[in-house]
């Protein structure tokens, strides 16, 4: 049985490591060009304290090239938005840590959309989605080659990652008609075990008496 | 021995593992059959089995086991539940690493305390019912998942889900009703690992659920609380099924349980007394710590573990998971085994090399595990790592049964709750605070299994010896009657109370190792009583 269980993790495991990296091992955030990319944000509510609703509020995001002109602007084949957090929202939270290896790094997990590069001004109105968990946020645009490869990147806050930021309010989760199952189903435990308590207790007495 | 009479602590009795012989039957003539009795299995004259019959569901015995087991397991399941889901749940409710290890401490920490009283609730409500009434009554707080909005409801509905392990008192109990003291150690190890085995269930169970459900539709951070639905109604189920199906003694119900004791009840306050000042029991306090401890604690943070280092999809990360967990199949009554092997050649320092080695080599594989860099390599030291801990497990209840005969019950309640309290030291101590990354804690977690294992060295019996001392010289401390036998005092064994002790010490004397064997009992003669 161990043989078999050993086996078959293992055929699993190289199952799976067939399909995942490749040479990006190496890749490190610090040698992507920065600034190549302008971006800004600007979400539907602003304003001091304002904390935007997921899966209701949007943001406008837009993104072209930099006025300063980008020296690995021929390999840009791809550009791919996404939402990053802000480091007040990795405190505490190493599953979001920062890492220079790009492979390793969880900055950015959320995907906003992948466009073809265009020299043209982009700009997309995102609807934050549903599964946004609670936290301070900004974007950032990776400029990809062909082979899939970051080269480039902007984003839509400083380097220190302290402007531009904009806060988001997860959903909570919770229906209504999910909390009243929940009540349901627990008093039909409570109920059921005490009916058959009180039912047993009852043919006891009467068997006792006869 | 699940004594109906209510003595103090039997309900632990048959709770620990291998007695003399892995038995799947009883072989003594001594244990009379009675032949009148219209059983599906063999019965003794109490009309416990004498044959453990795996897959039979024979009323009413192996009706019991497997009602008893899988009730046992469906709470494992439900206290781990929360534990794959953790990626989600954690963005959810906004948690830090603080709270995920804090829940985690809390998920294990309620049931030391239920599973003390959970004794006395057999003792008083016969083992159908306290398994029902805990099953049942811990169903809402399962369901009670879907209310939770931040980290404080997080950790408090996990704290009280937790206490539904005391199922493993009632499941224990309950065997040692229906089972002959002869093989009662078999079919406990074997209802103990596959009730474990829920930790590991659980891990493929709830993302697969989730995701099933997530693609019908729900959203991310409805799903799981949807998700918590199925192992509360497998508590609702497993309730139903133990009160319709189940009953507590061979002949019926509790009835019986009213007769007059013929033995004298032991009081309470003595045996403790005993338990607690018996040195061997804190060091098994402290080995069980470190063994289903860190089985526990790594239930808890394994999937996450492999979900976030390895870039793994939720359900890979939970397969990976659950094979952790479900080791416990065999690896748990095979440490049991191996315990019995070595003991026919060398005795008691046979079991105490044997539980040595295994444990010790179970934290050195965690060490590998915490220090593996690539998925292959972690797997592989992960699935190494469970068959050490889980075998470990089954070796210590192997050599508990000897650290007392009084004091049995008390000394197995006090070893598992030493597991649970482990369990939460270690997630305290290496997973929920930032000092270490989850692969440090690992790393650290395998070094103090294995400094936390050397104890074994200091047990010490005067008849027996130890690893590496010889027994006594002294010829009248070195008998087992004297060893079991001090446990009582002169007005006690004048009142004859003892006889039990001189019975176990006579059939342990095989503890000895192969020159006892051979020269005092012959080969295939199995003790009587235990």
């Amino acid at each position: 049985m161990a043989i078999q269980k050993i086996l078959f993790a293992s055929l699993l495991i190289c199952s799976l490591i067939q399909s995942s990296h490749g040479a990006e091992k190496e890749r490190l955030f610090s040698e992507l060009e920065k600034g190549s990319l302008e971006v800004t944000t600007k979400p539907s509510r602003e304003g001091a304290g304002v904390v935007l609703d997921a899966g209701i509020d949007k943001i406008s995001i837009t993104w072209k090239l930099s006025s300063t002109g980008s020296k690995k602007e021929a390999e840009f084949k791809t550009i791919k938005v996404k939402l990053c957090y802000a480091p007040p929202s990795q405190v505490d939270r190493p599953w979001r840590k920062t890492h220079d290896e790009l492979f390793k790094d969880k900055t950015c997990p959320h995907k906003i959309v992948a466009r073809p590069y265009d020299k043209t001004t982009q700009s997309i109105d995102w609807i934050l989605e549903r599964d946004i968990p609670t936290g301070t946020y900004f974007v950032r645009a990776y400029a990809v080659d062909e082979h899939d490869h970051e080269v480039a990147f902007g984003q839509s806050t400083n380097e220190a990652k302290t402007t531009s930021l904009f806060s988001v309010q997860a959903i909570s989760g919770r229906h209504k008609s999910l909390d009243i199952a929940s009540v349901c189903f627990s008093v039909f435990s409570v109920l059921a075990l005490l009916v058959f308590f009180v039912n047993e207790k009852r043919k006891a007495k009467i068997e006792q008496s006869k | 021995m699940g004594d109906p009479t209510g003595e103090p602590g039997s309900s632990m009795h048959g709770v620990t593992g291998r007695e003399q012989s892995f038995a799947f039957s009883v072989a003594s003539p001594i244990v009379h059959t009675d032949k009148t009795a219209k059983f599906d299995l063999p019965v003794d004259t109490e009309h416990k089995a004498t044959v453990f019959k795996l897959f039979s569901f024979s009323k009413p015995h192996m009706r019991t086991f497997h009602l008893s087991w899988i009730s046992f397991s469906t709470c494992f399941v439900s206290t781990f539940a929360a534990a794959p889901l953790v990626p989600i749940i954690r963005e959810n409710l906004n948690l830090t690493k603080q709270d995920i290890g804090n829940a985690g401490v809390a998920s294990v920490s309620g049931s030391i305390f239920s599973r003390l009283v959970m004794g006395a609730v057999c003792d008083l409500l016969g083992p159908r019912y306290g398994c029902a009434f805990l099953v049942m009554l811990s169903a809402p707080t399962v369901f009670s998942m879907s209310f939770v909005s931040g980290a404080a409801g997080f950790i408090t509905v996990r704290f009280m889900i937790g206490f539904c392990l005391a199922t493993f008192v009632s499941c224990q109990y309950w065997m040692s009703t229906m089972f002959n003291s002869q093989i009662i150690g078999l079919v406990n190890g074997t209802a103990a690992g596959w009730g474990n085995m829920g930790g590991g269930i659980t891990q493929l169970l709830m993302p697969v659920v989730y995701e099933i459900i997530r693609r019908a539709g729900a959203s991310a951070f409805t799903a799981w609380r949807i998700a918590f639905f199925v192992p509360g109604w497998l508590h609702i189920i497993m309730g139903i099924l133990v009160l319709t199906l189940g009953q507590d003694l061979p002949d019926g119900n509790r009835a019986a349980l009213e007769k007059a004791g013929e033995v004298a009840k032991d009081k309470f306050g003595k045996i403790m007394w005993y338990a607690v000042t018996n040195y061997r029991t804190w060091i098994f306090v402290l080995l069980y710590g470190y063994s289903m401890g860190v089985e526990l604690s790594t239930d808890n943070v394994i999937a996450e573990y492999f979900f976030d280092r390895f870039h793994l999809k939720l359900h890979t990360a939970g397969l990976i998971a659950a094979c952790f967990g479900m080791a416990n199949f065999f690896a748990r009554p095979a440490g049991g085994w191996a315990s019995d092997f070595s003991a026919k050649y060398f005795g008691m320092r046979g079991r105490l090399w044997t539980l040595w080695i295994i444990q010790t080599a179970g934290g050195l594989f965690c060490v590998w595990l915490g220090r593996a860099n690539t998925l292959v390599t972690a797997v592989v030291a992960m699935v190494l790592f469970s068959l050490g801990a889980q075998a470990a497990c089954g070796a210590t209840f192997a050599i508990v049964p000897f650290v007392s005969r009084r004091a049995l019950g008390i000394i197995s309640g006090l070893t598992g709750a030493g597991g649970n309290f482990g369990s939460g030291l270690t997630q305290l101590l290496f997973f929920s605070t930032n000092q270490f990354t989850t692969e440090e804690g690992l790393t650290w977690m395998g070094v103090m299994i294995v400094g936390c294992t050397l104890p074994v060295a200091f047990i010490h019996f005067p008849q027996w010896g130890s690893m590496f001392l010889p027994p006594s010289k002294d010829p009248v401390k070195s008998t087992e009657e004297h060893y079991y036998a001090s446990e009582w005092t002169e007005q006690e064994k004048q009142k004859n109370m003892h006889q039990g002790s001189l019975r176990f010490a006579e059939n342990a004397k095989s503890e000895g190792g192969r020159r006892v064997r051979s020269a005092a009992t012959p080969p295939d003669s199995t003790p009587n009583n235990v």
